[in-house]
């Protein structure tokens, strides 16, 4: 029996080297370290920190697992420092089955940098929109399944329990959307929905893709994911409370990509249903306000030739039964303009990225250089500008910023 | 590509017009399927060099063929994947999409005007990387010459249609295995622009290829060496592959 046992434990060793030799591991990632100053007085600096993202993943046949974290050093927001688990998620596929459990990324919908269908994921304001928009995505824990066709998918999403939108309320963050409350304040963030079953997000979609188009049907029983911050007046009128607010909501939505020679149109819409708004100041301390609401973008992306890309977006809100109690406008309005050339060989990349809100005539414009030192090292550059007297950029009006980033990819 | 690397039974030039050769260059052998790693170094007129390195796989559909492609190095492209479908019929437009593993998302690009772009910032343009209907050019057999003892056509071919990136190229074939082993693109201008030269031409599978492809800019003093390693021909793999479900996943 002794011997038996040394045999058995002998032979461990060799069983677990032969199941990890028949693992093919792959890592890769990068380190970037990116600096901003406000351009305008004070001249301070609006972002500093250095991070390593890694991504490990390992596969064998059908199976395979992934894991991406940042470990990030940031000068300015100390809780943005230490090390954050990204994505971590086993993948089993077939011909016909792909699964993914654990925390992923979902993307859904055909806009670029606007959110119409994609609300599975939300996003991490801490900087606004100054961040690589793939950085702001905000991985959900939770079950996807597709069901895979030649020419279709069909999709699945369970999330138990949602993630829902990081905004910055620290009055050390530069961006912080408490800097435009005019008077002492005190925040409410507790009213994220419990953690129960009958609380959780699902969702599904249908793709299509054929020769010269694809389309795509959609629906998610969701939450309103940007907290609703709704405020009112203390007795003296000297302070203001602000409580959080999120409503469940539901999405049912479609979009549809179409190459037309140079250009691909894109359109994206959806419904969304019971959806909680922001209500005007003052406003009786737990009341909340939804009602339906279409939103819509029209797309098209220009292909000259040259390395040359031309993106033009324009998406609108229309809330259905308008209240005066609420705070947006019944029709709003936002369109996106992004140019990009490649020179130097492709070394070089040049884009100029321009948020612009009809409704209140304000915009964020991020012109940028991108450098290739080398096949791993770029150098990049550029400027954020804000402008504009009402709206979501208003606040950010004094935030323009100079800001470099070098990266390293391995 | 493949138009470039092929193999065919000798011709009687005589009986031959440019568009037959390049019909026959077209029509070559090269199996169902296939799948090769392929690495280009990019040379700058310093001397200075970047690489690039895509698995790549295709089937041909009748005329028309489906491709998808993974870039494996450098690092910030590491995971994009490349899905082309590419139709004969002139006129319709091939449909493509490429994802971009950091944003997470499939887009789908232009069919038409990538076409005359440069492929990775490469000295192939994507309309070298894919296949062209013979009858978007017109073709002229200009002469045969012999090159480091094979015989070859010089064939002339001129685009039918503005928005081409040459005026014309001139292909040097050769008859034995129906090779391009030497073509010249000309400018607008019908200034010489860059210049294709194909070695290490040798059979694989029964399939003659060419494992060895530099291109240079003249012009710039640019060049790109694509050297294709580990062809295969023929491998069993279905229509189910070229879909933008596999090229998410970023392998087959």
């Amino acid at each position: 029996m002794k011997i038996f046992s040394v045999i058995i434990l002998l032979l461990i060793p060799c069983w677990v080297k032969s199941q990890i030799d028949s693992i093919a591991f792959k890592y890769n990632g990068f380190v970037d370290s990116y600096h901003a100053l406000r351009s305008e007085s004070p001249n301070d600096w609006m972002s500093s920190r250095t991070r390593l993202r890694s991504e490990i993943t390992a596969e064998k046949k059908n199976t395979s697992m992934f894991v991406s974290f940042n470990a990030i050093y940031n000068n300015i927001l100390d809780d943005k420092t230490g090390f954050f688990l990204r994505e971590a998620f086993f993948r089993y596929n077939s011909d016909q089955w792909d699964l993914k459990v654990g925390r992923q990324i979902v993307t859904w919908g055909v806009a670029d940098g606007l959110r119409i269908t994609d609300l599975v994921s939300p996003m991490d304001y801490s900087e606004f929109l100054a961040q690589d928009y793939d950085d702001i995505r905000i991985p959900e824990n939770g079950v996807r399944v597709k069901y895979l066709h030649s020419s279709f998918n069909l999709e699945g999403v369970f999330i138990p329990i949602p993630e829902f939108f990081q905004l910055p309320v620290d009055d050390v963050n530069p961006w912080s959307v408490m800097r435009s409350v005019p008077m002492p304040y005190t925040l409410n963030m507790d009213g994220v929905p419990e953690k129960k079953l009958s609380n959780s997000e699902f969702g599904g979609r249908l793709l299509v893709f054929l020769s010269g188009v694809d389309f795509s049907i959609s629906m998610l029983r969701s939450w309103n994911k940007i907290p609703v911050i709704n405020k009112t007046m203390s007795v003296n009128m000297d302070s203001v409370y602000m409580q959080a607010h999120y409503g469940r909501m539901d999405m049912l939505g479609a979009d549809l990509s179409v190459p037309v020679g140079e250009f691909v149109m894109r359109a994206e819409g959806a419904v969304y249903l019971d959806e909680l708004q922001a209500m005007v100041m003052p406003v009786a301390l737990n009341a909340t306000l939804a009602k339906n609401s279409f939103n819509g973008l029209l797309g098209i992306d220009w292909y000259p030739g040259n390395d040359w890309t031309i993106m033009l977006q324009y998406s609108h809100k229309y809330i259905q039964n308008y209240d005066e109690r609420i705070q947006a406008k019944q029709n709003a309005g936002l369109g996106t303009l992004n140019i990009s050339k490649k020179l130097l060989q492709t070394t070089l990349a040049l884009s100029s990225f321009t948020y612009y809100d009809v409704t209140y005539n304000g915009f964020y414009n991020r012109t940028s250089a991108d450098y290739a030192l080398t096949d791993q090292i770029h150098l990049m550059g550029g400027y954020d500008w804000f402008s504009g007297d009402k709206g979501s950029f208003a606040m950010y009006k004094n935030n323009s910023e100079y800001w470099v980033k070098a990266k390293f990819s391995f | 590509m493949c138009g470039l690397i092929l193999c065919a039974m000798p011709m009687n030039a005589q009986t031959l017009t440019g568009r037959e050769v390049i019909q026959k260059v077209k029509d070559r052998p090269d199996g169902d399927t296939r799948t090769s790693e392929m690495t280009m170094q990019l040379i700058n007129k310093t001397g200075s060099s970047r690489e690039r390195k895509i698995q790549s796989y295709s089937m041909d559909l009748g005329k028309d063929k489906k491709t998808i492609m993974f870039f494996l190095y450098p690092g910030d492209v590491k995971g994009t994947g490349f899905l082309t479908w590419d139709y004969d019929l002139i006129g319709k437009n091939d449909d493509k999409w490429l994802y971009l593993p950091a944003m997470k998302k499939t887009r789908r690009i232009s069919g038409s005007s990538s076409k005359t772009d440069y492929f990775m910032g490469s000295d192939f343009t994507y309309d070298d990387m894919g296949s062209r209907n013979v009858d978007e050019d017109d073709h002229m057999l200009l002469r045969e010459e012999t090159i480091e003892g094979h015989k070859c056509w010089l064939v002339e071919s001129t685009p039918k249609t503005k928005g081409e990136i040459y005026s014309k190229k001139v292909s040097w074939i050769r008859q034995d295995c129906l090779i391009a082993v030497k073509v010249e693109y000309y400018d607008k201008m019908n200034k010489l622009h860059r210049k294709l030269e194909l070695s290490n031409i040798e059979r694989v599978d029964g399939f003659w290829i060419a494992k060895n492809l530099h291109m240079v800019n003249v012009q710039t003093n640019h060049q790109t060496i694509l050297t294709i390693s580990n062809p295969k021909y023929n491998i069993m793999i279905d229509e189910s592959a070229f879909t933008v479900v596999k090229l998410e996943k970023g392998s087959l």
